[in-house]
């Protein structure tokens, strides 16, 4: 398991890297560099050499590469071109949120569509069967921009049973612990602002799981039914097990592998999702901010996502891999 | 009266018959062989009397979560035997039937009728969760591919030990320690160790004898063993037929043999009932069978085995043609188009089996002697 381990994240590493080198050669390959954002446009040629050199960008290429790699690794992602803050301290204030709203969501995805997708398979052919499957498809074209505005306006705008925006009530006290409101509620034991943040989180998170939720409905449904047809679950049944034992121990540990690495990747995704769902919830997540960023060419700022977000992958990736060598007896020992 | 008696079950997949009136008997502390072709139907007998064998739904709309689990094991299993017996057949006269396949695109699900009374219970009208009280405790099974028959994410003693719990409420250290004795006395060496593995980590004849382990685990009074040695190399089948064969003798088990096998036969079974397109063709004490073949499938088998004292150029035997599903017994024999002693008589209607302890169903079979 340790050398699996110790293998899986040299792996991750050899792909950070390739993706720093992308992302070098990707903004250096960007139309009207950085110096056209920042300098007036009836700037001289000289004013424009002077600030390149100061920037750095009339050195050799590799020796910019070499600096970039080195910022990156002190999370230098230097400042953000219009709020003029480090993106670094950007990030940091914005990404718990995210992570909140998106941890929410696939909660709500992996509670309701594990469940739903083996009674799909389980009563296969039935009107369950087929609410859960049209359900789902309906869950995947719904854009969730729409979703979310929907959610919002029944909801919280005319049923006023949920707040309309933000994470917390105005005016709310709260102690800032680990930037994900509902846990910093139950760690300093302010159960108020944890429901409160709960309350301010269920829309947005509803919104934002539809497709994850209508995904593993789909994926849980379809490995179900694979497994059910295995020898070993035959197996099972002739040992006389009681159906609780042949559906947890039998059915769903070998169902769980491809639904594990589905759930990986869609908490990736989610992230840009969680870029609408945001915005229409006004969450201050790092939605609003990439929006900007990407209208305003704030290059700094776009960078330090683009790179916060594929650590982020690469982590969850990482935490699948090992998950599966957890689940999957085979995958821990083969040679 | 015998442990178990098979008494006319039929088994249908939609339009498709599998299983068409079988009947047979196993005596206590006796070895039954159930011999045929692939799709002659002693895998689904073997499954119906079981209760294996998904039940097509009674009127309240749905089938139940667990018979519809076995839906889909079944199925394949029919539809890979009747895939098996396609090939060879150039003048099949009607439209093929495939016994898995009408029953997959239609409602999931056997009709199984007639009895199996397993001292005097009879198993198929049993409520189902009776059935999982038996299944495992009073009869068990041994599954023909040992590598996919176990679970590859569960280790070994856990699919040991669950079973102990379940029929013999062995719980902790006791569960582990009584399963590890079944190791070693299936011959697994080191099964402490063994225990801990998981399937892939074993040899297919060491995953073979796992299976026996678990189904011999709580004393059954029938095992019954579909093709147990199939998938096995020719050294491990002996090696594994050794070791059931000591089972039953030794703890008086009685066991349902089902092979295609009549080696296997010869030296493990007291009594044989060949099968034939979902009927038992005949059946005879193991020697007497060997002795005096009486109905023609059964030369025709017996014919057919490769024989090494024959110069190396003398060609093989084999009985022509396949077996085919859509010919009805009602019509006839339904081994006639493949019968070199045909008449009309033959399939004049249907043969009924005569005889007692040597039974045998041809209308021809006085001629043939």
């Amino acid at each position: 398991m340790l050398r699996y381990t110790v293998k899986r994240l040299l792996q991750l590493s050899v792909a950070l890297l390739g993706l720093t080198l992308l992302l070098f050669a990707w903004f250096k390959a960007l139309p009207g560099g950085p110096e056209n954002r920042l300098l007036p446009e009836n700037a001289t040629d000289q004013q424009r050499e002077a600030l390149r050199a100061s920037l750095g960008l009339d050195e050799p290429v590799w020796v910019q590469y070499g600096e970039f790699l080195a910022r990156i690794a002190r999370f230098d992602f230097g400042s953000s071109l219009s709020s003029g803050r480090p993106v670094a301290t950007e990030l940091a204030d914005r990404l718990p949120a995210t992570i909140e709203l998106s941890l929410a969501a696939m909660i709500i995805a992996v509670g309701l569509g594990i469940p739903l997708g083996y009674l799909a398979a389980k009563r296969r052919g039935t009107w369950l069967d087929f609410a859960a499957v049209s359900g789902s498809l309906l869950g995947t074209c719904i854009p969730i921009f729409f979703l979310a505005a929907m959610l919002k306006v029944v909801f919280a705008q005319e049923l006023g049973w949920l707040p309309t925006a933000f994470r917390l009530s105005a005016g709310a006290d709260y102690t800032d612990v680990t930037g994900l409101r509902v846990l910093d509620g139950v760690i300093t034991g302010e159960f108020g602002v944890a429901w409160d943040a709960v309350r301010h989180l269920i829309l947005p998170a509803i919104a934002l799981s539809s497709i994850p939720l209508a995904v593993i409905v789909r994926i849980t449904r379809a490995s179900v039914l694979d497994v059910v047809g295995e020898d070993y679950v035959r197996t099972a049944d002739a040992k006389g097990l009681k159906p609780s034992t042949i559906r947890g121990r039998h059915v769903m540990r070998n169902a769980m592998l491809p639904i594990a690495t589905i759930i990986g990747l869609l908490l990736g995704s989610l992230f840009a999702g969680a870029v609408l769902t945001e915005s229409v919830f006004s969450f201050g997540g790092i939605g609003s901010f990439v929006y900007q960023a990407t209208t305003e060419r704030d290059y700094p700022a776009l960078m330090g996502f683009i790179l916060v977000i594929a650590v982020f992958y690469v982590v969850i990736n990482l935490i699948v891999d090992l998950s599966y060598g957890l689940l999957d007896p085979r995958v821990r020992v083969r040679k | 009266m015998a442990l178990l008696e098979v008494e006319d079950l039929r088994v249908a997949f939609g339009p498709a018959t599998a299983v068409d009136g079988v009947s047979f008997a196993v005596d206590e502390g006796k070895v039954v062989g159930l011999v045929g072709e692939s799709g002659c139907g002693k895998s689904v007998t073997s499954l119906a009397i079981m209760g294996l064998l998904p039940k097509r739904s009674r009127g309240n709309g749905r089938l139940a979560p667990d018979t519809e689990a076995r839906a889909v094991t079944v199925e394949p299993a029919g539809g890979a035997e009747a895939a098996e017996s396609s090939p060879a057949v150039p003048s099949a006269p009607a439209p093929r039937t495939a016994i898995g396949g009408e029953g997959r695109r239609r409602g999931r699900g056997a009709d199984v009728d007639g009895r199996a009374v397993f001292d005097g219970v009879d198993l198929l009208s049993l409520p189902s969760a009776a059935m999982r009280r038996r299944r495992g405790r009073d009869l068990a099974m041994v599954f023909q591919d040992p590598l996919s028959s176990l679970n590859p994410v569960v280790p070994i003693g856990r699919q040991i030990t669950e079973v102990l719990e379940r029929h013999r409420g062995l719980k902790g250290d006791k569960a582990v320690k009584e399963a590890s004795h079944l190791l070693d006395r299936v011959g697994i060496p080191d099964p402490a160790r063994r225990l801990r593995e998981y399937p892939h980590q074993l040899s297919g004849g060491m995953r073979q004898r796992v299976l026996i382990a678990i189904a011999v685990a709580c004393a059954p009074r029938l095992l019954i063993a579909d093709e147990p040695t199939t998938a096995l190399d020719v050294t491990i089948q002996a090696q594994i037929l050794e070791l059931l064969r000591d089972l039953v003798e030794s703890e008086g088990t009685a066991l349902l043999m089902i092979t295609h096998d009549l080696g296997v036969v010869a030296g493990l079974c007291d009594e044989v009932n060949v099968l034939y397109s979902g009927r038992v063709v005949e059946s005879a004490p193991v020697r007497e069978l060997f002795a005096r073949p009486t109905h023609p499938y059964t030369i025709g088998l017996l014919g057919s085995i490769p024989r090494l004292d024959l110069p190396m150029d003398e060609p093989l035997r084999p009985i022509r043609g396949s077996i085919q599903d859509v010919i009805r017994w009602r019509d006839g024999c339904a081994f006639a188009p493949r019968c070199d002693r045909v008449t009309e008589k033959c399939v004049a209607g249907e043969p009924a089996l005569v005889g007692a302890v040597h039974a045998h169903r041809c209308v021809m079979a006085e001629e043939v002697a």
